[in-house]
């Protein structure tokens, strides 16, 4: 069976195309949804580390509610409910109803609150291993409450912090492919398309998964040269072997 | 030196701190003239660090008045009240308590620029000559965890330095140092003292302060149990606890 795979579609340019528009999406939605995860990670521990009343208690229950339910249930949530709440809006030209949020919105968006939850909690562990002595300093120095943050706490959070986020990132990069049950066109999608016409399910699956394996590869290396360069000489474990 | 009695810098009356149930400080008074050496010792937990920390607001105290100069620091609430006094007064740590992610340098010059607004190229050229004052010139590019803790000290005197107090406070600023890097440290406050900075010293370096101080405070229990002169103070202490104290460490 093994010996008797069959990759000659993947010399179909009509199948490569899918897989590089497919491969494309999928990259759009990380790197978006990466981006939106950081900054609800940064924002969200600012909030509880502040104590900031009303939020803090509102960031914690949204940690709770995102941190510790499926993915795929709150993307399909996100999804049903938005169209349901009548979140759309009519063409004027065409008459019809088009929803206020894509699909790919509802992803990304989906994927920034579940992966920006566990990033808030990264964050809060990274501030809070920073040495109350270095925080003093920063007072006496009349560092106020917000300049530590910014200037101290914060970027020696994050230093430390890498190796985590990192694999918070590699978890955002494989929890993508929920698009496709969103009717989003990321590669899994096309994916699936393929196998739809080629019936190679095993195939266009290991192709798949390759792909897959490849992005999380790149970005673990990525990270581990972001570490690097930020090592905190003669300092903590910040930097990933 | 000795200036004579004018209106002192730093006047300290009555100030009482609790933790928890736990006092602290019970009633402590003291005065210390411009320009002045004064080092305060005494038993582990007799509230010495707790009184330094008091003089520049980093810790509040519950009673009495304390006065920096024209500051009322028991009065100060807000960081932006409180960033004037901590222009005026520096502390030095026995932990050194420099960033880790920032070299040298940078420790130096990021509070003159972030907090105090000062011109960046002004700060540089006096973070620069702070290092040679301290004898660490050419480290500027190196982080604290690549040097020795006496090295690491004395970049917090110049970060300290930098922020161009008129009093500095060191707290134990020797008690972490092995014995040969504690003389380094030393001679830096020496040679401060002689060019006239107002120095408050927690310290358990007995002949230093015999040496170099105005003056030498006696805590115990958190109430200031005997002052006076080092002469007097060393050779000739009056208070039985002080008596004891001294034949301990001495």
């Amino acid at each position: 069976m093994l010996f008797s795979l069959d990759f000659e579609w993947l010399a179909d340019p009509l199948y490569q195309d899918w897989l590089l528009e497919g491969l494309g999406t999928t990259l759009a939605i990380t790197g978006v949804g990466t981006i939106l995860m950081l900054i609800i990670g940064v924002v969200g521990a600012a909030i509880i580390h502040f104590n900031i009343p009303v939020a803090k208690p509102l960031t914690i229950i949204m940690i709770d509610l995102f941190r510790n339910t499926p993915p795929l249930v709150q993307l399909l949530f996100l999804y049903f409910m938005l169209s349901d709440l009548g979140m759309s809006y009519t063409d004027a030209t065409t008459g019809e109803r088009i929803p206020l949020l894509s699909g790919f919105a509802c992803v990304v968006i989906s994927l920034a609150l579940y992966n920006g939850s566990i990033a808030i909690e990264v964050i809060r562990s990274g501030i809070n291993s920073v040495p109350r002595q270095t925080v003093e300093g920063g007072i006496s120095l009349g560092y106020s409450r917000a300049q530590i943050f910014r200037w101290i706490e914060l970027p020696i959070a994050l230093r430390l912090t890498i190796p985590n986020m990192t694999s918070n990132v590699v978890s955002l990069i494989k929890t993508s492919a929920q698009a496709a049950l969103v009717a989003v066109t990321d590669v899994m999608f096309y994916a699936t398309q393929i196998t739809l016409e080629t019936f190679l399910n095993l195939e266009v699956m290991i192709v798949l998964w390759l792909i897959y394996l490849v992005i999380t590869t790149l970005v673990v290396l990525l990270a581990k040269q972001l570490a690097k360069a930020l090592t905190i000489p003669g300092f903590g474990a910040g930097a990933m072997k | 030196m000795n200036t004579p009695p004018c209106k002192p810098f730093i006047e300290v009356a009555n100030i009482y701190k609790s933790y928890g149930s736990i006092a602290v400080l019970k009633g402590i008074s003291m005065t210390i003239q411009a320009g002045d050496v004064a080092c305060i010792i005494g038993p582990s937990g007799s509230g010495k660090s707790t009184l330094l920390r008091c003089l520049n607001g980093l810790v509040s105290v519950d009673r009495g008045t304390i006065r920096v100069d024209d500051f009322s620091v028991e009065l100060l609430q807000s960081e932006k009240e409180l960033v004037p006094l901590r222009h005026k007064v520096s502390m030095v740590f026995q932990q050194y308590n420099l960033f880790p992610h920032k070299t040298v340098l940078q420790n130096i010059m990021m509070a003159p620029i972030q907090v105090l607004g000062h011109n960046k190229q002004d700060v540089h050229e006096r973070a620069v000559k702070l290092l040679a004052k301290v004898q660490l010139s050419g480290k500027e590019n190196a982080y604290p965890g690549e040097l020795s803790g006496g090295q690491q000290q004395r970049v917090a005197i110049a970060r300290a330095l930098a922020m161009q107090p008129e009093i500095i406070l060191f707290d134990e600023v020797t008690a972490a140092l092995d014995p040969e890097m504690v003389q380094e440290v030393l001679n830096v406050i020496r040679d401060l003292a002689s060019e006239g900075m107002t120095c408050v010293l927690v310290t358990h370096e007995m002949r230093f302060a015999q040496q170099v101080a105005d003056q030498v405070f006696f805590t115990d229990g958190g109430v200031m149990v005997e002052h006076g002169a080092p002469d007097r103070f060393f050779n000739n202490p009056s208070d039985p606890r002080l008596k004891s104290f001294l034949a301990k460490v001495l």
